[in-house]
């Protein structure tokens, strides 16, 4: 049954010492299609575990699998492929390249990934095509495409950052904080978008965040301080 | 060629430090390529200074110094050589043309040169090109003087202007020949040799300013009637140039005046002498490439330090990247195209500025110095200079890249900013 399991951790630790480990997660499983929130405050070890599950840091000890896939043994240069291919990230803010149009801000991934290249030319006839689909299905239509990337809101910036995440349908979407620099209704909007395309490309959303009120939101939700006993640990 | 897309449109968004960095590998490009370009052409008319003649005789001495006096006129004889053992010489049947000189006056800091006609008509120059005349004509009466251009430009001569020759060849004489004035009857088109810097009268000028003279002062003034009663054919000259029927008897003839036995003269093929002498004097070329060389290698590192202190303000775009999956190679990568754009794009403006400038101050040039510089394709030397050029740029690529690389590795998917 381990295919419906889209991330599947266990016994991971990661230090930068052997002593004091930042991370220590016994469990963590996460169903394909599901749309999990993990809640984290800052310092307790979350971009470590974003590091792992994007195959940047590599655990010392334990099993991180994605997709049936243990990154554990690859080389770095078939993480940073699997990256590539399967997840799409959206960060808190400067998701963008300045010096890209919007895009090819968009479309950057498939200059990376040859699977998301063909996966996206299969959904529209070119990749322009399918960049504006996206951006047009996120409420940015043709009119943005002229401005400069710094040109446009926070809110727009964000929507472009989720439509490169989401072009070529990688299977897992890591969202790290996308709304903490919105505003209320903005925010609102930009979950529904996300929530949205995430539904029609179904992929599996992972969003992080320190604010417990976007927590309904979700169809499931883990507390960081609870998976990560060296977490836990510190905090006792 | 992603990545290529990628760093030309990154530079395009930091246009302005981009085209500072070029404009500066640019300018110390066409620097570097001027040099050598003006390197390659002095040499080439140096060696060229006198072409066409076989051999250049003098009194005993060694190549350098018959070399120094006889073409360039600098320093002097160590002895004079008879007319008679010159007769025999120019009389001799492999010689096709032979060029009497006699040094020893001056006027104002320039030589003056006695000789024949057969100067204008053989003195050849930088490949072939024979003496051209720019105004008036060549000496025929006693008193005429032919000016080389640098003289006529320098001390503003014209044709129809009266001189007074000084005795002995220093910038200030007070020994003057001032009771015979020659007058300006032709002034030479610029060569770019030793030509330009003298003044040219006959044999039998030179003989008549001296007469009367003893042991370098004048000791009885004569007068015109007396001298044209005269027989002025001289007794003694400086030296004399020599052109052959044939090639081929180069090395005879220099042997034979070398070892003649009524008088000990030296006999210098001009050519290897040249070569002699540019490898002492051409040091100072080298130490001139040396310089614009390293004004190439400050301009690159100018380059380095802009990339390297970009990198800190793009930890956020390296970043992103590679949470996109760019791997640390491709950071590093990214960099050096940047490096390697800047580089290129500094050789292509370089050259333009070059042959821009040649273009504009050829014709100048050409008339102030008659020193031609060619507008032709860059040569071997001038492709391995652009060569290392790329290779030094790239290089200083490395610098920045390899920080790429060390900083995208610790950042990983969030930048300590």
């Amino acid at each position: 049954m381990a295919s419906s399991l889209m991330v599947d951790l266990q016994g991971v630790r990661f230090g930068w010492n052997r002593q004091t480990p930042v991370l220590d997660i016994p469990r963590l499983q996460i169903e394909r299609g599901s749309r999990v929130f993990l809640y984290g405050p800052s310092g307790c070890g979350k971009s470590t575990l974003l590091g792992l599950l994007g195959g940047v840091l590599m655990a010392g000890e334990g099993v991180v699998r994605i997709m049936e896939t243990d990154l554990t043994p690859l080389s770095a240069a078939r993480r940073d492929q699997f990256r590539a291919d399967h997840i799409g990230f959206v960060f808190q803010q400067f998701n963008l390249i300045p010096y890209l149009s919007i895009v090819d801000n968009v479309l950057l991934p498939c200059r990376f990934s040859e699977r998301r290249r063909q996966r996206a030319r299969a959904q529209s006839p070119s990749l322009e095509a399918e960049a504006r689909r996206l951006l047009a299905q996120l409420g940015l239509d043709r009119r943005y495409e002229r401005r400069s990337v710094t040109e446009l809101s926070i809110g727009q910036q964000q929507r472009v950052a989720a439509a490169r995440a989401l072009i070529g349908s990688p299977p897992l979407l890591i969202a790290d904080e996308p709304t903490s620099a919105l505003d209320e209704d903005s925010r609102g909007a930009f979950l529904e978008l996300l929530f949205q395309e995430c539904e029609r490309e179904a992929a599996t959303l992972v969003f992080v965040s320190h604010d417990q009120s976007l927590r309904p939101l979700f169809s499931q939700s883990l507390s960081f301080l609870e998976l990560n006993r060296a977490a836990a640990r510190q905090e006792g | 060629m992603a990545l290529w897309s990628l760093a030309v449109k990154s530079l395009r968004n930091r246009r302005q430090t981009a085209l500072l960095t070029v404009l500066s590998i640019a300018v110390s490009v066409c620097l570097l390529l001027g040099v050598e370009k003006v390197r390659h052409e002095v040499r080439a008319q140096f060696l060229n200074t006198v072409s066409g003649t076989d051999l250049v005789v003098g009194a005993r001495s060694g190549s350098i110094n018959l070399l120094l006096y006889t073409v360039f006129r600098i320093g002097d004889a160590t002895n004079n050589i008879s007319w008679n053992s010159y007769q025999e010489f120019a009389n001799h049947p492999q010689v096709s043309w032979s060029i009497p000189l006699s040094l020893g006056d001056s006027h104002r800091g320039y030589r003056v040169l006695g000789t024949s006609n057969a100067y204008f008509e053989h003195l050849r120059y930088g490949g072939g090109h024979s003496l051209r005349l720019q105004e008036g004509r060549v000496f025929t009466e006693l008193y005429d003087v032919v000016l080389g251009a640098e003289v006529a430009r320098q001390l503003n001569y014209q044709l129809g202007d009266q001189i007074i020759v000084a005795h002995g060849g220093g910038q200030v004489s007070f020994v003057h020949h001032d009771d015979q004035p020659f007058t300006v009857v032709g002034i030479l088109a610029p060569t770019g040799t030793p030509v330009d810097r003298t003044l040219h009268v006959s044999l039998e000028a030179i003989e008549a300013i001296h007469v009367g003279w003893h042991s370098g002062m004048p000791s009885r003034r004569v007068s015109a009637e007396q001298l044209a009663k005269m027989d002025l054919t001289p007794k003694t000259i400086t030296g004399f140039m020599v052109g052959l029927k044939s090639k081929v008897a180069t090395f005879q003839l220099q042997r034979q005046i070398n070892e003649y036995r009524r008088e000990p003269l030296s006999a210098i093929m001009p050519g290897v002498a040249l070569q002699q002498l540019w490898s002492l004097i051409g040091v100072a070329e080298k130490a001139l490439l040396v310089v614009s060389a390293l004004v190439v290698v400050s301009g690159l590192i100018g380059m380095m330090t802009n990339l390297l202190s970009s990198l800190n303000e793009r930890r956020r775009e390296m970043a992103i990247l590679r949470s996109i999956g760019a791997r640390p190679w491709q950071i590093a990568a990214l960099l050096m195209s940047e490096s390697l754009a800047l580089t290129f794009a500094g050789l292509i403006l370089g050259l333009a500025l070059l042959y821009g400038g040649l273009l504009a101050a050829q014709p100048w040039i050409a008339s102030q110095f008659g020193f031609y510089l060619s507008l032709g394709l860059p040569g071997p030397g001038d492709w391995l200079l652009m060569g290392a050029v790329l290779l030094a740029g790239l290089l200083a690529g490395l610098v920045p890249a390899a920080k790429a690389y060390r900083q995208s590795l610790v950042d990983g998917l969030t930048p300590r900013i």
